[in-house]
């Protein structure tokens, strides 16, 4: 019992020190919530829409047909895109399309009208900007859904004409309808897709660096690693003494971060709030587990944080989130097991969106517990080595 | 004069390389950012992501449909289940991505003319998954469809050209300009190599002059001459030779490219003292512009549309050398836009330089004067 107030007392001892740290420091106590909170709202202002709308597209309507008319009415209408300008010749549309100030050209050609009460199919093109993919395929989807919807009703009509009934004619345009509905998340909004899953990206950066900068100040300090130490009395109650403020913060943070999208922002939970609670924690401890060992490893405190932005800052492409990790090459997808993120963010789609069953998350929860583990397990090693009273210290020190 | 100038740019280069901290962010940062950022991204597009398939009608026609989903390349048909819980447990543990079901009597109602439907479940969590799946089926119902409906008109007497030009009286094409496969790392690259640039510029320019004093209007000068004549070295790398090792479109002018460039990495450099003197740690300077990574790739509007977001946003924005920069290079490398469609961009750059000038000479006398 004796020992155990003992060792609670290291805790609070590095606890204290620690947090006189935090406080003598304005930079840190705001990158600790006000900063990311900020950045958090900045995203979010980002994606606010959810979907895009009234993404701007050119015609070049070279028939002025009543029916060529209509397209451009269908299409206009269509809530995705607007048709900002109509152009005379193909070349000028083009000109739009690479000043930035359209996504998409849609040609309709000479005859166009005559050519269709002929049945000779003519031919009516869009050529969108592929660069832009997100934009791009969304004005493709919608611009082909509205021309498809006008050949729709040319096709009922050529059939009504020949002695069909409307509703056998209406079946008759499209044989296979598709009933697609998106398993989960089925209002497609990118808010629950993308914010969700860049915020955590994003604290990743700040709870690594954190840790990596509360270790590095320690060990270039005059008095080393070794103050510390000796405060704590053992290795695990002096990391757990200095982490712990910021596991406080980062977790107070997330879980801000979490009521603004569930709360005002109107995201859909699904899931169970105790393992959300459960694997957020564990997400906090492996991501500072992995920036205090990185200042550890690391020789001074630029290089420490240098390390930690390497390895946090290009995280998202990592994380499968945009682009899937069933294609990616073999070096990413172990790289990406490596990160913390990414199984947070497994865990997050399963448990919020899929309200999938525990034991389907349990391979990705066994791994965020093992990186925090391992990354822990190398920080307390490394804090060993450290920490050892060594004879050149002194020399260390002076310099 | 002239020679005491040559002599601060010698200063200057001989500043980056003995200083650590610059030397890893200016040259090996920038090197290691553009080869270790693209890798999750270089297969460029999905290939036979696998779908579970519940042919419940078991018939000629739905083997049919099935053989032409599987005959996508960006799916393949993996598991055949008999009921929905069984698939549906499949996509739980990620072993599919998408269930195809076809439903009984799917051939009898396709013959008969009949609305046959079909039932796809796709995943809503991953964007490109799902988009992946609608394609791919209404790619294989369209034509299956189509061509039932013609082979009816035809045995019923109608001529083929004539039920052709019933079953689809207008033909819609629709053509990707510029990124023709969808490649997601000709997609993404472009953009981030160059804001790859813009950020270890700065990390660069942090680590160098954070905390320190301005060693005069001469010296300082001649640093920005030399930080801009890397860059655009590091810009001839980055965005000529490396989407040319990675095989990603681009058929850019180089010398636009450069028109743009040049004025961006001023921009850039006249941003990097502003920081470097408003925040005067090195370490603060650098956590800011690892954390900002992602934010200013997002407000680029290369991926999340720029119309999109509030007006206000995109005015502060603004100020950001990227937010301009990065659409215009990519319009000027990927889209082999002129020079007149990126004026507006180059005009914005050097007035960015300008006004970051003006901030970091403002800076810096109103921290002399607070220290007098």
């Amino acid at each position: 019992m004796e020992r155990r107030a003992h060792l609670a007392a290291g805790f609070r001892r590095v606890l204290l020190a620690e947090m006189r740290q935090i406080g003598a420091r304005p930079g840190l106590m705001f990158m600790l919530a006000p900063f990311p909170l900020l950045l958090f709202v900045l995203l979010a202002v980002v994606f606010q829409l959810g979907l895009p709308r009234d993404l701007p597209i050119t015609v070049v309507d070279q028939d002025r047909s009543s029916l060529s008319r209509q397209m451009v009415r269908i299409i206009d209408a269509t809530p995705e895109v607007a048709v900002t300008q109509e152009e005379g010749t193909l070349s000028e549309g083009r000109q739009r399309l690479l000043s930035g100030q359209a996504y998409g050209v849609v040609l309709i050609p000479p005859r166009t009208e005559r050519d269709v009460l002929a049945g000779r199919r003519p031919e009516v093109v869009l050529f969108y900007n592929n660069q832009y993919m997100t934009p791009g395929s969304l004005v493709a989807r919608s611009v082909g859904g509205a021309l498809g919807t006008v050949a729709a009703g040319i096709s009922i009509e050529a059939r009504v004409a020949r002695g069909a009934d409307v509703e056998s004619a209406t079946q008759a345009v499209v044989p296979v309808p598709i009933r697609q509905s998106a398993l989960f998340n089925p209002s497609l909004e990118y808010v629950q897709f993308l914010l969700a899953a860049v915020m955590p990206t994003v604290l990743q950066i700040f709870i690594g660096a954190s840790a990596a900068l509360s270790f590095s100040r320690d060990r270039q300090g005059v008095a080393g690693l070794g103050k510390s130490l000796r405060l704590g009395g053992t290795l695990t109650r002096t990391a757990a003494g200095k982490l712990a403020p910021y596991t406080l913060a980062y977790l107070l943070v997330l879980w801000g971060a979490d009521a603004l999208l569930f709360g005002p922002m109107g995201a859909r939970f699904g899931g169970s709030l105790t393992f959300h609670v459960a694997y957020g924690v564990v997400f906090v401890l492996a991501s500072q587990m992995l920036g205090a060992a990185a200042a550890l490893v690391a020789r001074d405190t630029v290089s420490a944080l240098a390390a930690v932005g390497v390895i946090t800052g290009p995280a998202f492409g990592f994380t499968g989130i945009t682009f899937p990790r069933l294609s990616m090459n073999g070096f990413s997808d172990i790289w990406a097991d490596l990160l913390p993120v990414t199984h947070y963010l497994e865990l997050r789609t399963d448990n919020i969106l899929r309200g999938a069953p525990l034991d389907i998350s349990m391979p990705a929860f066994v791994w965020l517990a093992s990186l925090a583990l391992v990354y822990g397990g190398v920080t307390l090693l490394l804090l060993w080595r450290h920490g050892r009273p060594r004879p050149t210290q002194a020399g260390e020190g002076a310099r | 004069m002239i020679a005491a100038f040559f002599r601060e740019i010698a200063v200057a280069i001989l500043a980056i390389w003995n200083d650590k901290g610059a030397r890893s962010t200016m040259l090996g940062a920038t090197l290691f950012f553009s080869v270790f950022f693209p890798q999750p991204y270089l297969s460029e597009v999905v290939r036979d992501m696998p779908v579970a398939v519940i042919d419940q009608d078991g018939s000629t026609l739905s083997r049919e449909l099935i053989r032409r989903i599987d005959a996508a390349d960006a799916v393949a048909v993996a598991r055949y289940t008999a009921d929905m819980p069984s698939a549906r447990a499949l996509f739980l543990k990620r072993q599919v991505h998408g269930i195809v079901v076809v439903p009984p009597e799917f051939e009898r109602d396709l013959l008969a003319g009949r609305a046959a439907p079909i039932a796809v479940f796709s995943d809503g969590g991953y964007f490109l998954l799902n988009s992946v799946m609608s394609s791919a089926l209404s790619n294989a119902a369209r034509s299956l469809g189509a061509e039932v409906q013609v082979g009816r008109l035809t045995a019923s007497g109608v001529d083929t050209t004539q039920a052709m030009a019933i079953v689809e009286p207008l033909r819609v094409t629709t053509v990707p300009l510029f990124n023709p496969t969808g490649g997601y790392a000709s997609f993404v690259l472009p953009a981030v190599f160059v804001l790859i640039l813009q950020q270890t510029l700065l990390m660069g320019i942090g680590n160098l002059k954070a905390g320190r004093r301005s060693a005069g209007g001469l010296s300082t000068f001649a640093d920005a001459i030399v930080y801009v004549a890397l860059y655009s070295l590091w810009a001839g790398v980055v965005l000529v030779l490396l989407p040319w090792v990675y095989r990603l479109p681009r058929i850019g002018d180089i010398a636009v490219m450069y028109a743009v460039a040049v004025p961006f990495l001023a921009a850039v450099t006249a941003m990097g003292f502003a920081v470097a003197r408003l925040i005067p740690s090195k370490e603060g300077v650098i956590f800011f512009l690892v954390v900002l990574g992602m934010p200013l790739f997002f407000l680029s509007g290369v991926s999340w549309p720029a119309e999109a977001m509030p007006g206000l946003l995109r005015a502060v924005a603004f100020v950001i050398p990227s937010t301009t920069a990065v659409p215009a290079l990519v319009r000027v490398n990927q889209m082999g836009a002129d020079l007149r469609s990126v004026e507006t961009t180059v005009f914005v750059q050097l007035a960015l330089c300008l006004a970051y000038s003006v901030l970091a000479v403002a800076v810096e006398r109103w921290k002399k004067s607070r220290s007098a």
